[in-house]
């Protein structure tokens, strides 16, 4: 109970700082249009469920990495690598796009939790690294070998596949299977001995090896199973949104996930609630780009705020 | 092909100089037994409150002393939460990083719009930041950290905390001491980045440096040596960068974009299982 109120309370405090930088560079409707952007109408709702999606995906697999108490700071390279490899799969349809997507962000990130392992080379810094390159891999496939063919744009050609829609909206089934992770995602911790030893590992490493875990091994699951939700966000929005691949196509999403997983005090079901959250922050912070010319990286501002919010007052450690 | 990398090399150097910095800072501040992940961030703010400094002066100096402020204010922050509060190191990095990002993104843009940049940004006329960088610093920061009684108190904050409270004095103190050398550091290096290197302020302009001073750190072995030897490391295939572009030998723009971040892949790989790390680090 402790726990959700320093959630909120931590939410609630950077919408008011947010709010407050507003005030003090006269925007003084900054709240009004970061709400109208996010809830005031169908099509903003819409929009804040449909980037809502990649966040819990992204959040996910930080919640799960960070329960393993392993530090992957690579969604956003896992993303991109799920989109990549869902665009080079989608010919074979839908379905073998998104295991695609989910095999090539495990792929990626275990060269990370590998380079752990073989040369003891701290992941916080590897997974970030991998970000960088995954971002300029994307940069060249879209400038070379998967450019549209008239060569024009630095974009993919539309994909062969994609996500069926949700009625007559702008939403797609991506929706439905995200939520769908968060429960798997929770059904594995809670469930399973598989997640009771990922957590034991997170929580205490030397017990957890004294009751007989493979911390080692433990340790490349944990990094393949988070690595394979970020590339599943990766493939979903580029089966149900873009449908093509371009140069910033994360835009910040893996990082992003770090803030949804952190607000939800790395609980996967709590996990679609902040994502939700700031999947409105998001899409609020457009529309304060859109109609009143205020930085976008607003939305990026807020994650900040909350998750120093929660170090502050949460005594956030890494495996709680 | 030899001769266009030779050409290429002093470019190399000064364009290494703001990485150098930052890893002589995030030398200092992990041998006290702090990891900051936040460097990242810390350049790119100073980055920017330099270029706003040195817009409304007209002067460099001024600019330098702005950068310098704004990565000291974001060590203040790092300090506060790691410090005093003893929150997690990497959360409060991460949180950090985004944190310059979003907030130097708005900035700027609130700033672009109201005109208050009529002057050009003032260049650096001459260049001491290059020699202070690759020359001064290191050997100042070396002696202090091993012919100074100072010096082995904070080295001793990253190895055995307990063993420094015992003997009467402040880890905190000494963490914070660490703390702000970074920040003057780092705030040079970001100052530099935006007055010497670019032409003012771009969004992000940092691109990674942060985190790429922070794996030439380990590289180094939390040594000075180490630390020149991995930034001019990594400086040479930097200017083999600049050469292929210079010469566009068949390997595509895209990809050696990348190269910086695939060589420091391999230079931890290659280093990382043979180092021993400061024992209290990030705890």
């Amino acid at each position: 109970m402790k726990r959700v109120v320093i959630a909120l309370a931590a939410g609630a405090a950077a919408i008011i700082v947010v709010a407050l930088a507003g005030v003090a560079t006269g925007h003084r409707d900054l709240l009004l249009i970061l709400l109208r952007g996010s809830l005031g109408s169908q099509f903003a709702l819409e929009g804040t469920l449909l980037k809502a999606v990649p966040l819990l995906l992204t959040g996910l697999s930080v919640a799960l990495a960070f329960r393993a108490g392993v530090w992957n700071i690579g969604g956003e390279g896992q993303f991109i690598a799920g989109a990549l490899a869902a665009f080079i799969a989608s010919p074979l349809g839908v379905v073998a796009a998104l295991l695609a997507a989910m095999l090539a962000g495990a792929l990626w990130a275990s060269i990370a939790s590998l380079m752990r392992l073989w040369r003891n080379a701290p992941e916080v810094l590897t997974t970030i690294l991998l970000n960088f390159i995954a971002i300029h891999l994307l940069g060249w496939c879209v400038n070379g070998p998967l450019q549209e063919p008239s060569g024009q744009y630095p974009q993919s050609d539309v994909a062969i596949a994609s996500l069926p829609s949700l009625g007559a909206t702008e939403l797609h089934l991506g929706v439905v299977l995200a939520v769908l992770a968060a429960i798997a995602a929770w059904f594995l911790l809670y469930r399973t001995a598989e997640g009771l030893r990922l957590r034991a590992t997170g929580l205490n490493p030397h017990a957890a090896r004294g009751a007989g875990i493979n911390i080692r091994a433990q340790i490349v699951r944990a990094m393949a199973l988070s690595g394979a939700m970020a590339g599943l966000g990766g493939g979903i929005e580029l089966l149900g949104v873009t449908h093509r691949l371009f140069e910033g196509f994360a835009s910040g999403y893996g990082y992003s996930g770090i803030a949804v997983a952190l607000l939800a005090g790395l609980h996967p079901l709590a996990t679609i609630i902040s994502s939700t959250f700031f999947g409105a922050l998001v899409t609020g912070a457009g529309e304060l780009q859109r109609s009143a010319n205020i930085s976008a990286q607003v939305a990026t501002l807020g994650q900040a705020l909350v998750i120093l919010a929660l170090a502050l007052f949460g005594r956030y450690r890494a495996h709680d | 092909m030899i001769d266009v990398i030779a050409q290429a090399l002093p470019l190399a150097v000064v364009a290494s100089t703001p990485l150098l910095l930052a890893v002589e800072g995030e030398t200092v501040v992990e041998r006290s037994g702090i990891i900051n992940l936040g460097i990242e961030g810390m350049m790119l703010t100073a980055a920017m409150t330099a270029v706003v400094a040195a817009q409304l002066t007209g002067s460099a100096v001024a600019g330098f002393a702005g950068g310098i402020a704004g990565a000291l204010c974001i060590g203040a922050l790092f300090g506060l939460f790691t410090i005093v509060r003893r929150a997690d190191q990497i959360v409060t990095g991460t949180a950090v990083n985004l944190l310059a990002l979003g907030l130097t993104g708005f900035a700027w843009r609130e700033l672009e719009q109201r005109d208050l940049f009529t002057r050009s940004v003032p260049r650096i006329t001459f260049d001491v930041i290059v020699p202070a960088a690759w020359i001064i610093v290191p050997i100042a920061l070396a002696i202090m950290l091993w012919n100074t009684s100072f010096g082995l108190r904070l080295r001793a904050c990253g190895e055995n905390p307990e063993a420094v409270r015992a003997s009467g004095s402040s880890v905190d103190a000494h963490r914070w001491i660490a703390l702000i050398i970074e920040s003057v550091l780092a705030g040079i290096g970001g100052a530099y980045l935006a007055l010497a290197l670019s032409s003012g302020f771009a969004e992000n302009m940092t691109a990674g440096r942060g985190f790429i001073a922070l794996s030439i750190v380990i590289f180094g072995r939390w040594k000075l040596k180490g630390a020149l030897l991995g930034t001019a490391v990594f400086g040479a295939t930097a200017a083999i960068q600049y050469a292929l572009q210079a010469t566009s030998r068949g390997v595509p723009f895209h990809l050696l974009l990348a190269a910086p971040y695939v060589v420091t892949l391999l230079i931890l790989c290659g280093i990382a299982g043979r180092v021993r790390a400061p024992e209290s680090l990030g705890k």
